[in-house]
């Protein structure tokens, strides 16, 4: 074992979030300290117990820390956060393990406050496309001066070469978009809980062609929270500790592209065939993907399920079209993922909501669609980080 | 001419040479003396073996749609009217891969895997776009 292995060293020991829908007219600072209390709550501890913060997604659209501090009177000891994307959930718990991990603060509230909605001008691509405008352009593609703007258009790029490439179709896309609404259907927080078929995601307009509407997250409001704490801390608060058993980092660089892995050859990525090889994650934690009770991944868009599914090695490249059909991604199938209906269907929170749905699968508060003694899951994404949670 | 409401490129002291290149006909890359390599975007130094000595080089503005898509939502005005437009990735045969619009060629027959070629379009008296059209493979 690696000096300085933290695995399990950190720990899970509250959740809370707010409502969470579309045009709820409700500020950020509002909707983070509804969350922030509601976790509080959930860990009984109170104001002063809570020392730390790191918010993911802050300025020019979220909520940032030092102004959630500031308004809403947190007294920290050490804060940080990351620009607005929505990439950094996982980098932020990783922070917050390492604060406490190293005596910075002792509670640690991860976290995003957003209202996409009340935002008064777009954001996600067009005029409010920022990113895109500098100087080499935006981290998901962006490119306005070809009218090349908008987290999707990347993803749809990435779409249209994995068909050609594996000879996969938007058809078979559409299973991740109608499982995670399935598991939206038995979540009342979602914001979406109607179930679809295969053919209403047909039916749906194009967006970014070849991605359709339902290929693509919700826009809405709301904050979730997760508060972090050194596990020996946990065990003496109010619920079953979930301790953070393996960590892998957010990788960057020429052979990255956000919405797939090497060697997949968007963007100045080479082309070749990917072979996973060892991912840290696994051997920090000590377990095999076999082991998994469940896989939760950032699903802004239906092909980053894919791509995450085959980065880690679920199945050969070019084998997640085939994998995740016939209910294998669903609750009562091999491997299942987005419990909570995802950012396709539950709501865009930055996968804080994820991670607090992973946190009440593991400590069996799920309800109807609660996996039956969950004990180990993984939060992966096409983008190379990840985390494994273990029941404590 | 009617003014152009595009959104133009961020030009800088390290892409300049790029720009230059386009509005004078021709598409210049920094080329690695070093290791052979020609890469996009610029970088003050080979992204490849990190050599300082490079030069911008003409390139062949010959390629191959490598991947693209079809906008149907107009998320800028000034592309409104351009609705359902393509953007393709475009792989030169010096290896990067340029994000652009394609013309002559109708959405519904744009493939990958399509060899094209750069036009030069001047958009305004400042900026050259390189855009791509179809080429005999
Ligand atoms: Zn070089």
């Amino acid at each position: 074992m690696p000096a300085g292995n933290l695995k399990d060293v950190a720990a899970v020991c509250g959740v809370g979030h707010t409502a969470y829908g579309r045009k709820m007219n409700r500020s950020q600072i509002d909707l983070a300290g509804e969350a922030i209390r509601n976790a509080l709550d959930d860990a009984g501890l109170g104001r002063d117990d809570l020392d730390g913060l790191v918010v993911s997604f802050g300025t020019p659209i979220g909520a940032d820390a030092d102004t959630l501090a500031y308004a809403l009177g947190l007294k920290l000891r050490a804060y940080n956060q990351t620009w607005a994307h929505g990439r950094f959930t996982a980098s932020s718990i990783q922070w917050a393990a390492m604060m406490v991990s190293a005596g910075l603060a002792n509670v640690v509230a991860c976290m995003a406050s957003i209202s996409f909605s009340g935002f008064r001008k777009p954001m996600m691509g067009g005029s409010g496309d920022a990113e895109g405008a500098r100087e080499a352009g935006g981290g998901h593609g962006e490119d306005p001066v070809f009218g090349m703007t908008s987290p999707g258009a990347g993803a749809a790029l990435v779409a249209r070469k994995y068909f050609d490439r594996f000879g996969a179709t938007s058809e078979q896309l559409a299973a991740v978009a109608v499982a995670f609404r399935k598991h939206a259907s038995m979540n009342p927080n979602a914001v979406m809980q109607t179930p679809i078929s295969v053919e209403d995601h047909q039916n749906s307009r194009f967006v970014c062609e070849p991605l359709h509407l339902l290929d693509y997250c919700l826009i809405n409001d709301g904050a979730a929270c997760v508060l972090v704490t050194t596990q020996e801390r946990a065990r003496d608060m109010a619920k079953r500790p979930v301790c953070i058993s393996g960590m892998q980092g957010l990788p960057a660089g020429r052979e990255e592209f956000i919405w797939t892995y090497p060697g997949f050859g968007t963007s100045q990525q080479t082309a070749f065939d990917y072979v996973p090889g060892p991912q840290p994650v696994y051997g920090m934690a000590d377990v095999s993907p076999k082991d998994l009770d469940a896989l939760f991944t950032y699903d802004a868009f239906s092909i980053l399920a894919w791509t995450a599914l085959e980065r880690f090695g679920f199945c050969g490249q070019g084998e997640a079209a085939a994998f995740t059909q016939d209910g294998r991604i669903e609750l009562s199938g091999e491997l299942p993922m987005n419990t909570n209906g995802g950012l396709m269907s539950e709501g865009h929170i930055m996968g804080w909501n994820h991670q607090v749905e992973i946190v009440r699968q593991l400590r069996g508060e799920c309800g109807e669609r609660q996996i039956p003694n969950a004990q180990l899951i993984q939060w992966a994404n096409a983008y190379g980080d990840s985390l494994i949670y273990r029941a404590g | 001419m009617a003014e152009y409401t595009k959104p133009l490129p961020a030009i800088s002291t390290l892409n300049q040479p790029y720009w230059d290149g386009l509005k004078q006909r021709q598409m210049v890359l920094p080329y690695c003396e070093a290791c052979d390599k020609v890469w996009y975007p610029p970088a003050p130094f080979c992204p490849d073996c990190w050599s300082r000595d490079f030069r911008w080089q003409a390139v062949s503005g010959r390629g191959v749609v490598n991947s693209w898509v079809v906008f149907h939502q107009a998320y800028f005005s000034s592309f409104k009217d351009d609705i359902p437009y393509a953007v393709a990735e475009v792989e030169l045969e010096e290896g990067p891969r340029l994000l652009t619009n394609l013309v002559e060629v109708a959405n519904e027959d744009i493939a990958v895997g399509m060899p094209v070629e750069v036009v030069f379009d001047d958009v305004t008296d400042e900026v050259t776009l390189a855009k791509f059209r179809p080429r005999k493979g």
